[in-house]
């Protein structure tokens, strides 16, 4: 089977329409029709997955995110750059394949990501979870514990806090990646991958610093991009396992970045 | 008023240095801002971020305060200090809108954000109209001023500015130290939570340094990171910059890529505003005021 024929039965078990004019959603290096030995899914194609891939015998990575540092995989800029060279080298020579789920992943029901991400932080009931918002109750609890047993299940070195630790909460909103939801008055913790700090289309940061000094319980957690999203990807190897039985098929994480 | 500013003059220690001579104009922070404005030169025009965000501008200043960004803490030290025009590097109102129209939709990803009747929106404007705060922008065309004040600031919060490359702003030598050690350095200097993230090879010496405060692009991140052994950033996006850190460690070169937080980033360089604003404004005291590292992480 070559890689393009997987895509395809990926597009056939989705589930949701897949829109064929996503620049996220393509193939982005190798040939999409080589012959696919075994798929690797992953948060991120990084130079170090990949080689813990092409080391297990996978030669197709299906990755959420980009693979060349912007999220358009716009490499224009690149082709002189020793970096993408040697990345790109080293997927040719090995015969790999790079292809990018990311718009049709979101609009899955479920959404792996979402769901992934909040079994990773403790949270119960998302299960079924999309993109959509929605708000989870949990035992009310303080934020510094909330926030220790959320590093504390997820490895998170990224891992980022806002707010009073000893602030009383229990209403809990969770987009992953760069998906950090907006805070509101009935929301007392976002939890996100990351999100700009300031001069954005809404500042989280600032406004949970406000609320903070207004004697109001709101906190962020930002967990980091990869770790935020990665343990969908183990639920995305599991549902291609349902339909495609005579491949290996295996989630590699992409590595925490951080010290 | 005149009462109000002599107290301020020797509650900051700076008593005798803005003398208030009798029967001239009080000085509003329209007339502050014009001063500054034509001092900076350059276009103003009423789209940009810069411009007056919150209280009125025919307000007579009693004293002047910088900060990267005006949170209600910030605000309440400048109320306290009698500082009652602030000049800040980043929004006031959370996000680029900035109070004024509507904020950038959310695109679809959960809930618009808070309405314009949200407590904490409106808490934070009856603290600035209670005290009679006027909140003004600066952020273009100081981040514009040939001098690099935003560099050069965060070079001397480091203790660096002996060790700049001449012919380039955000180029500087240090005596070689470990990745380790030159963050450790970093956190300590800037008084970083957790704010502070690392990416790299801890054990490689450092030497060549490459400053950035605020958002760093990739394009900038590809053209520059493997001309020098460490970066020092205010925020970048971490699939794209971070990722490209890690993926160069995988490769094998020795390079670290520190981020420090945005604002953090960006204190230093309001600091050195509120200096250049001692010699622009004799008329007032300036200070500035740090919001410090917003971000904390728990111990275990």
């Amino acid at each position: 089977m070559t890689a393009r024929e997987v895509v395809e039965l990926i597009k056939k078990n989705g589930g949701v329409p897949f829109n064929e004019r996503s620049y996220r959603d393509t193939f982005k290096v190798g040939n999409p029709d080589s012959t696919v030995k075994g798929i690797a899914t992953t948060v991120m194609a990084t130079f170090g997955m990949l080689k813990r891939a092409h080391a297990a015998g996978l030669n197709m990575v299906i990755s959420h995110e980009d693979t060349f540092w912007n999220d358009r995989d716009d490499v224009r800029d690149l082709i002189e750059n020793p970096l993408y060279k040697l990345k790109t080298e080293y997927i040719r020579k090995n015969d790999m394949i790079v292809w990018r789920d990311h718009d049709h992943m979101h609009a899955m029901k479920p959404d792996f990501t979402v769901v992934g991400s909040l079994r990773s932080v403790g949270v119960q009931g998302g299960e079924n979870a999309t993109m959509g918002p929605h708000v989870y109750t949990i035992p009310e609890t303080s934020l510094g514990e909330f926030a220790a047993q959320v590093k504390r299940l997820t490895g998170s070195r990224a891992f980022r806090c806002v707010g009073d630790p000893k602030a009383r909460v229990s209403r809990i909103l969770l987009g992953p990646g760069y998906a950090t939801p907006r805070i509101t008055a009935e929301i007392d913790v976002v939890i996100g991958g990351e999100q700009q700090e300031a001069d954005g289309g809404f500042d989280n940061i600032e406004y949970v610093m406000d609320a903070t000094s207004l004697g109001m319980a709101k906190g962020v957690i930002m967990l980091g991009h990869v770790i935020s999203e990665q343990p969908g990807m183990e639920d995305y190897a599991n549902w291609m396992r349902t339909f495609l039985h005579d491949i290996p098929i295996q989630f590699v994480p992409a590595e925490e970045p951080y010290w | 008023m005149q009462i109000s500013r002599r107290r301020f003059a020797l509650m900051t220690g700076s008593a005798g240095v803005a003398p208030f001579a009798a029967g001239a104009e009080p000085l509003t922070a329209e007339a502050v801002i014009r001063r500054i404005q034509a001092e900076l030169g350059g276009d103003w025009p009423s789209t940009g971020p810069d411009g007056f965000k919150a209280g009125a501008p025919s307000t007579v200043v009693n004293g002047i305060a910088t900060t990267a960004i005006a949170t209600l803490d910030v605000l309440k030290q400048a109320a306290k200090a009698n500082a009652n025009l602030v000049l800040t590097y980043e929004p006031t109102y959370y996000g680029r809108a900035d109070g004024q129209g509507q904020a950038a939709s959310a695109a679809g990803r959960g809930p618009a954000g808070p309405g314009a009747d949200d407590v904490v929106i409106s808490g934070k404007r009856e603290f600035i109209e209670n005290h009679g705060l006027v909140v003004f922008r600066l952020r273009d065309h100081w981040q514009a001023r040939k001098e690099s004040d935003m560099v050069t600031g965060l070079a001397g919060a480091l203790g660096w500015s002996k060790h700049r490359v001449k012919s380039d702003n955000g180029l500087y030598e240090i005596p070689p130290a470990t990745a380790e050690a030159t963050v450790a350095l970093i956190r300590g200097k800037l008084k970083l939570r957790g704010g502070l993230r690392a990416v790299g090879d801890r054990k490689a010496m450092v030497r060549r340094i490459l400053l950035h405060p605020g958002v760093m692009t990739p394009a900038t991140m590809w053209q520059r990171y493997s001309t020098v052994d460490l970066i020092v950033a205010g925020e970048v996006r971490e699939w794209e910059n971070t990722h490209y850190a890690a993926d160069i460690f995988v490769a094998g070169e020795k390079r670290t890529l520190v981020t420090v937080g945005r604002v953090v980033s960006e204190e230093p360089g309001m600091r050195v505003c509120a200096e250049w604003l001692k010699t622009l404004v004799k008329e007032v005291p300036a200070m500035w005021i740090g919001a410090g590292d917003p971000y904390w992480r728990p111990s275990s």
